[in-house]
């Protein structure tokens, strides 16, 4: 197991590095340069170049990717991940200050999805057929198929606009705000929103895969052998059929990680997806650079934890 | 002399084939059916798959004979109109077809949802167009030629698996955008291939060694003939499949880019410029986000649906019909 890690993770390596180049392009290639801001009718043409050579500008491409991408790696420095264009203060700094909302609404999200998905996906399995399965089937599909940036429209107007019963933005109340109960209530409609459709996606899979699973020959094995139907489901079908769920886990995670850019930014969430947005609007080169390279790690991450978790709920798998 | 046993044991064998040859009569009674004659009876089968396609066909001709029935409706602007109820008749008394009301600048709400459904219905095909070609390009390449070629094909893939896509388009649109139609298609096109690659790699892969493309290679075929005669057709159905489900996709991002401002100008049509500072008008008119809401998931309900009923429908392994 352990050196499965470590062979997984040295593996991961090299597509860092394409990320890293990928991102770097992008930024490359879009017109206009860093100090285009500082252009103007009183500004000599001897300071401009002063700043590009200060910047590093003048270098090659190759060169101010070999200085970028090493000064970045070094991650336990401040300044490592550049100044942000439009305060000045660190962007380690902005990225880890925006982190723990991020993690918060994805992490309550995460919990809700798998304490709702995986009962009812569940249910409609072994229930096939049945009205509870017609109902969870349903609202699988139409959940699902309901983008979820405007199901956080929605929410919001169904629950801000006419109920009255959740705040419009934030994460905080303007006046007194900030005690547990308080961010709980405005975190109900983003966290709705953004549970709602994995809850659709991971209800679904769990009853396709519970359905395989209880086809299964090992499975009549098992009641053929007297044990009750209860212990069947849910002590020999129901662990393998939760193999899904480790793959959604690892896919859920680098979103948890970079943050619900789209839900974020509608419910005025003050965490990573939102200032990943602003970002890109204010053309923030670094802070771009370091919320893509953090993305990236979270994909990475997220399927280097699925697979090892098969490994453990899946004893047949040898690394 | 044939003894009485003997005569049995031939009664029996007698009637053995006479069972035989009527059971082989009522196979033959059933009627050989081609390839496409099974595809369209499993996809008439499957009543959602059949309402999909329904619902996209009216959804498409809404979009294209709203924007020619009523001109530039979509666009012009009425003073004394703002969010204004549905009228159909201005007042010289022509009918008019705002059957849903009027936004916040007195545009006619039915025509500017026509425009945007094929706005955005044309930006999903366009992208989906460049997702399969790129999809089948790089795909057909890696699972045809194979070794060091393919795993650095597959390596790159996975790098683009691994960037957070949506932000990634919205970087493209923001740097090189400026609301142009077609810097919005070519990101959604060149960060969706993925998928489309590895499902005609692998088809390619098993198909590789399958002895009529064998066949045509001892024959002296050509790479180029072999890929796009032999081993693409068989190749076709998963990429149909991903396409339809493609363009529900496409359609959703550019409502998400253009809701979140980096789309299309907001003088321009499409489902998500109608939904773009969609909260402001939550207290004036939200009507406004319901309708364009309304055909967004029309469009990815009726598209996912399309998708299934095709898998089922085109899945040659499949020859079980289904009533």
């Amino acid at each position: 197991m352990g050196s499965y890690i470590i062979r997984r993770t040295i593996q991961a390596i090299p597509i860092l590095f394409g990320v890293a180049i990928v991102s770097f392009a992008i930024v490359q290639l879009s017109p206009g340069s860093p100090i285009d801001r500082f252009r103007g009718a009183n500004v000599k043409p001897e300071t401009l170049a002063n700043l590009a050579r200060l910047y590093g500008l003048d270098q090659p491409i190759p060169q101010q990717f070999v200085s970028w991408i090493t000064t970045f790696l070094q991650v336990w420095r401040r300044e490592a991940w550049g100044f942000s264009l439009s305060d000045g203060r660190p962007v380690r700094d902005v990225i880890f200050s925006r982190m723990p909302a991020t993690l918060l609404l994805g992490g309550v999200a995460l919990a809700l999805t798998i304490v709702v998905a995986v009962p009812i996906g569940i249910l409609a399995a072994v229930k096939q057929y049945s009205w509870a399965d017609k109902i969870i089937t349903t609202f699988a599909t139409v959940g699902y198929s309901i983008p979820s940036f405007l199901l956080g429209i929605y929410l919001l107007y169904l629950g801000g606009v006419v109920l009255h019963a959740f705040p419009l933005f934030g994460m905080r109340s303007l006046v007194g705000g900030g005690s547990p109960l308080d961010i709980a209530h405005h975190m109900v409609l983003p966290v709705l929103s953004l549970a709602i459709q994995q809850i659709a996606g991971w209800s679904r899979y769990v009853r396709a895969k519970m359905l395989e699973v209880l086809n299964q020959d090992y499975v009549r094995t098992a009641k053929a052998k007297g044990l009750s139907s209860n212990r069947v489901t849910y002590k020999h079908a129901l662990r393998n059929a939760l193999i899904p769920v480790i793959t959604l886990f690892g896919l859920t995670l680098p979103g948890l990680l970079s943050g619900a850019v789209i839900t974020e930014t509608i419910f005025s969430w003050p965490g990573l997806g939102q200032l990943g947005v602003i970002a890109v609007a204010q053309r923030d080169y670094p802070l771009v650079l370091a919320f893509v390279m953090l993305g990236g790690f979270g994909v990475v991450a997220g399927n280097l934890l699925a697979d090892v978790l098969y490994g453990v709920a899946d004893p047949r798998i040898k690394y | 002399m044939v003894s009485q046993a003997d005569s049995t044991a031939l009664e029996i064998e007698r009637r053995r084939r006479e069972e035989a040859e009527a059971e082989s009569e009522e196979i033959d009674r059933t009627p050989v059916r081609s390839y496409w004659q099974l595809v369209r009876r499993r996809f008439l089968g499957h009543r959602l798959a059949v309402f999909g396609a329904i619902a996209l066909v009216v959804l498409a001709l809404y979009g294209i004979v709203v924007p020619i029935v009523t001109g530039d409706a979509w666009t012009l602007t009425h003073l004394f109109l703002p969010d204004a109820p549905p009228q159909l008749f201005d007042k010289d008394g022509n009918f008019t077809f705002a059957i849903l009301g009027y936004n916040e600048t007195g545009q006619d709400l039915f025509a500017r949802l026509g425009k945007a459904t094929q706005t955005s219905l044309e930006i999903g095909l366009a992208a989906v167009l460049i997702i399969v070609t790129i999809g089948i390009f790089i795909g057909s390449i890696a699972g045809y030629v194979g070794g060091w070629l393919d795993n650095v094909m597959m390596r790159f893939v996975d790098v683009m698996l691994s960037l957070p896509a949506l932000f990634v388009i919205l970087m493209i649109t923001a740097f090189f955008g400026g609301g142009n139609v077609w810097v919005v298609i070519l990101a959604i096109g060149i960060t969706g291939w993925t998928t489309a690659a590895r499902l005609v790699r692998a088809e390619f892969l098993s198909l590789r060694e399958v002895d009529y493309v064998q066949a045509a290679r001892a024959l002296g075929a050509s790479p180029r003939r072999i890929i796009i005669r032999h081993m693409l057709p068989p190749a076709l159905a998963p990429i149909v499949v991903a396409a339809t489900l493609g363009i529900a996709d496409s359609v959703v991002v550019e409502s998400a880019l253009s809701f979140l401002g980096f789309g299309l100008g907001s003088q321009e049509a499409s489902l998500g410029t109608m939904l773009e500072n969609a909260q402001n008008y939550f207290f004036s008119g939200p009507l406004k986000v319901v309708y364009p809401g309304v055909v967004l998931i029309l469009i990815v309900l009726s598209a996912s649906f399309l998708g299934d009923g095709l898998r089922d429908a085109l899945d040659p392994r499949q020859r079980i019909e289904t009533k």
